[in-house]
């Protein structure tokens, strides 16, 4: 419980040490302090309330889980900003301080229980990514981004807020049980009540990159430093998701049948266009955004799963955001200007560690077992299997496509031509991609420890 | 359990040697494999289930994580073990074997082979069915003929869509079934949903159909086994194909019975197509591995036909024809890559006269070219006589359909060896066989007359894994172990 405590004054700490202009005291600071959380995070009491006389922030078990997951994921993003940081050291400390707030944030946004606690997580962990994705100050690409994501994002936002005033209007409390107990009793026919689900909805649609709201996706990709890219791939959009599902779920629940086809829609059409869209990328990283989209657009079919929704989204995410992280981290390995797919040419073939990454990280992203990503898809397809066959069998098919695409990456990857290559790598980087693998690899044990 | 991680782990120590060691390693390592296997058969009671791994718990998602095999499995993994000893030995004086990496994979492959054979779980085996996909993408990939990637992409998409299938299928009968043991799933109650059955069980056919692969279904094929090199084309034909054939006699019959009815004609009919098809465009091939990659769909027809009456002398037959199929695979695919290794080249018009200047493997290649025609005294020849007759009892016109495969398999082997062996003298220079083409040779053509007059070998243990399988259908046998 002490978790968001530990990361927030971690935060300030590493904003201090940073002054001192030794990177690799700040990346210790910060780690140990992403450690420390995490195992408080680890033992905590369940549903145990942050605040005696407040219970807005709780963690049940599975709001432990994605928790944990979050957590361990920003120590792989801060470890991969050492390498990128290393060079500039007075930025060091801006980046580890905001990726810090930034978490602090993410674990409001995980372990909320009223609309008041969702809305200040949202924003903690907003209003630090829009700085740290432009802050290559220099890079004409990364003050493209930021600004674009800037006020798309908060123009989302609004729209949150303006959802939430209207749910508060027509419910009359911001507490989720509240909020869930009147929607169960029948005002779920109130206009007030469906608009402001429905601009929630919107919203959330943008934060986590679903289409219609994706078009921010490529660019901020494109502009942001790998290590960035990495935290907004994998925590940022657990988070985002957690949220949308847990709101979706738990506390609208009773407005499923009205939702589910535009989500349907959302997903049916995320997976088409990412997929597609990505095939046509020379850049690895508008790549890796399209199929971020589509994979978000797998992700939203925990939305129309009551029972194991969460469950099965944290399945997938981990399969998800470890092979993302490894892949990005590949690309950081390899990128030279550019981030041009041909630089990936023979990498795997030359260095085994990379071959061996790259091979189980992009087998998972399409789905093949027994690696995390497979079970991820399974779980998520199987609860939609009995309503929503029509979808599933189209989801199939779009993961066919998904197939293709990481293929064709493990291909160019793998040629022979690449024997010899010489790769730079640093021990850090090894170390996250042996962490991002053994994820991709056990990640769905968790399911039979349960 | 050893059977399945002896192979991993001297797969994984494969790619660590240095490359002069590489070559005997792989050799001893997959002797040492099959002396394993032996081991089992040596200590195997046909009447019983052997059971590998057998967790009482059921784990999450309906997994059980049960492995072992019966007779049939037993026999393909002896299959598997005994073809991958020969692929490598055949591999022997070429540069591929002193690779790490091709060593390595190859037993790679064989830990997911045996996996497959011996899973008693739906996701594990469907698991291992994807798993055996990774390490012969990779050979054909690395291995084969750079330029053509094209028929690559459509080997590895065409089969991840029919395991899409699959495993669709696999959902779907979660709904019918508490959980994914293999004996749950036998007995998986339809309720006399014979059209839901059929649906389960057609997206299983649709793996299968893929891989086996049958008519409408075989497009990748050719390509693939042109641009592969010899041993992948070995290991696709003699052992990938297998696990389709496998697949329908242990998995996709048993577990959709009910459905059979709506799918029993429909792939008999495809079958006997194929059967025909097949041989007629084999006929009309210059390149002596398309030309026998063609005769794989015609030979495999018939086998797939063969199963779907799902009667006891049909299975057995069966069994004996794939055992058949993987020893003239491998035959005939070895011819094709001497005859490749030593003129560049595969295609007919080319060649002819080699008799003359390499008479001993002149003689070998018509040793090889009667076994696949099924001659009397070979396992071809029970396997397909029996399959034959059994098909005619069914229908008099698909019959006749499998009989033609007979004098159309003579056609064009006949054909294959009189160009490329007598005829004009093309070819002055033909290095003749080496030690070890003499062995593999030699040990193919002793397994195909040795089962073609005892086929009985076989046949016992299959029978009771058959009987077996029927009764646990019906549910007079409630086997909870």
């Amino acid at each position: 419980m002490d978790a968001v405590i530990i990361i927030f004054i971690t935060g300030l700490i590493g904003l201090f040490v940073g002054m001192l202009k030794k990177s690799e005291l700040t990346l210790a600071v910060t780690s140990i302090g992403l450690i420390g959380a995490f195992i408080s995070m680890f033992y905590i009491n369940e549903s145990q309330s942050f605040f005696s006389s407040y219970a807005g922030l709780t963690f049940s078990r599975t709001q432990q889980m994605f928790a944990l997951l979050a957590i361990g994921l920003t120590l792989l993003s801060v470890l991969l900003g050492y390498v990128f940081y290393k060079e500039e050291e007075e930025h060091t400390a801006d980046y580890y301080g905001l990726i810090l707030f930034s978490l602090t944030g993410t674990l409001c946004l995980i372990g909320f229980s009223n609309m008041f606690m969702f809305f200040l997580g949202l924003e903690i962990l907003s209003i630090p990514i829009y700085v740290l994705v432009g802050i290559q100050k220099g890079n004409s690409l990364a003050s493209e981004a930021s600004v674009k994501y800037f006020f798309t994002g908060s123009f989302a936002t609004a729209i949150m807020l303006f959802g939430i005033a209207l749910i508060y209007g027509s419910t009359g409390s911001f507490e989720l049980n509240e909020i869930r107990m009147a929607v169960d009793m029948g005002m779920s026919h109130s206009p007030m009540l469906i608009i402001g689900v429905l601009m929630m909805m919107a919203a959330f649609m943008f934060k986590v990159g679903a289409v219609p709201f994706h078009f921010w996706g490529p660019d901020v990709y494109q502009g942001s430093s790998n290590a960035v890219m990495a935290y907004m791939a994998s925590v940022v959009k657990l988070a985002a998701l957690f949220a949308f599902v847990h709101l979706f779920n738990f506390t609208f629940n009773a407005l499923t049948p009205f939702v589910s086809g535009l989500v349907l829609f959302a997903i049916i059409v995320s997976l088409f266009l990412g997929y597609l869209s990505a095939l046509k990328q020379t850049s690895f990283r508008r790549m890796m955004a399209y199929s971020s989209i589509a994979n978000t657009g797998f992700a939203l079919f925990a939305v129309l799963n009551q029972q194991f929704g969460e469950a099965s989204l944290w399945i997938f995410m981990i399969g998800y955001a470890s092979s993302t992280v490894a892949l990005i981290t590949i690309n950081m390995i390899v990128e030279k200007e550019t981030d041009e797919l041909t630089n990936w040419k023979g990498i795997g073939y030359s260095n085994p560690l990379i071959g061996i990454t790259l091979v189980i990280s992009l087998l998972s992203m399409s789905g093949i077992p027994p690696f995390t990503g497979f079970f991820g898809k399974y779980l998520l397809l199987s609860s939609a299997f009995a309503n929503y066959l029509p979808f599933v069998i189209l989801a199939i098919i779009a993961s066919l496509i998904g197939a293709y695409l990481y293929l064709r990456l493990m291909v160019l990857a793998l040629a022979r031509e690449g024997e010899g290559q010489k790769i730079k790598m640093t021990p850090i980087q090894a170390v996250v991609l042996i962490i991002s693998v053994v994820g991709t690899i056990g990640g769905w044990l968790v399911l039979m420890i349960k | 359990m050893e059977l399945i991680f002896l192979p991993l782990i001297f797969g994984i120590i494969a790619f660590f040697l240095p490359s002069k060691w590489v070559r005997p390693y792989g050799l001893i390592a997959s002797i040492v494999v099959l002396l394993f296997s032996i081991d089992h058969l040596i200590k195997f009671d046909p009447e019983n289930y052997v059971l590998m791994l057998n967790p009482a718990e059921v784990f999450p998602l309906g997994l059980t994580f049960k492995m072992g095999y019966d007779g049939l499995a037993l026999v393909m993994v002896l299959l598997t073990n005994a073809v991958i000893s020969i692929i490598l030995l055949a591999n022997w004086n070429r540069a591929i074997s002193s690779n790490a990496r091709f060593t390595g994979l190859v037993l790679l492959m064989q830990c997911a082979l045996i996996g497959l054979f011996t899973s008693l779980d739906g996701i594990l085996f469907y698991t291992f069915w994807e798993l055996t996909l990774i390490p012969i993408f990779l050979i054909l990939y690395w291995f084969g003929k750079q330029e053509n990637n094209r028929a690559l992409f459509k080997f590895f998409l065409y089969t991840l869509l029919g395991s899409l299938m699959m495993l669709l299928s696999f959902i779907g009968l979660a709904y019918f079934s508490p959980n994914f043991s293999y004996f749950q799933l036998v007995q998986a109650n339809f309720d006399g949903k014979s059209v839901e059955a059929a649906l389960i069980m057609g997206g299983i056919l649709f793996a299968f159909a893929v891989k086996i692969p049958l008519f409408p279904f075989h497009t990748w094929q050719a390509p693939t086994y042109t641009n592969a090199p010899m041993a992948g084309t070995m290991l696709l034909s003699a052992l990938m194909l297998k696990m389709a054939l496998f697949g329908m006699i242990k998995w996709m019959i048993p577990i959709g019975f009910e459905g059979l009815v709506y799918l029993k004609w429909p792939v008999i009919t495809l079958g006997g197509i194929g059967i025909v098809y097949g041989a007629i465009i084999a006929m009309k091939q210059k390149d002596l591995k398309t030309l026998f990659a063609y005769a794989s769909i015609s030979h495999l027809g018939l086998i797939a036909a063969g199963i779907m009456l799902f009667t006891f002398s049909a299975i057995e037959a069966s069994m004996v024809q794939i055992i058949n199929h993987s020893i003239v695979a491998v035959a005939l695919f070895l011819c094709a890559g001497i005859i490749e290794d030593r003129l560049q080249t595969r295609n007919i018009d080319y060649l002819g006269g080699i008799a003359k200047v390499a008479p001993r493997f002149g003689f070998w290649f018509a040793v090889m070219t009667f076994i696949s025609v099924s001659v009397p005294f070979t396992a071809g020849f029970i396997g397909e006589f029996i399959l034959i007759k059994e098909l005619f009892t069914a229908h008099w016109v698909i019959g006749i359909t499998a009989a033609s495969t007979l004098v159309f398999g003579a056609v064009y082997m006949l054909r294959a060896y009189q160009a490329s062996m007598f005829g004009p003298t093309n070819v002055t220079v033909f290095a003749d066989l080496t030690w070890n083409e003499y062995a593999v040779f030699g040990i193919l053509t002793l397994a195909a007359v040795g089962f073609g007059l005892y086929p009985q070998l076989i046949i016992d243990f299959i029978k009771p894994s058959i009987k077996f399988t029927q009764e646990l259908m019906a549910g007079d046998l409630t086997f909870t172990k």
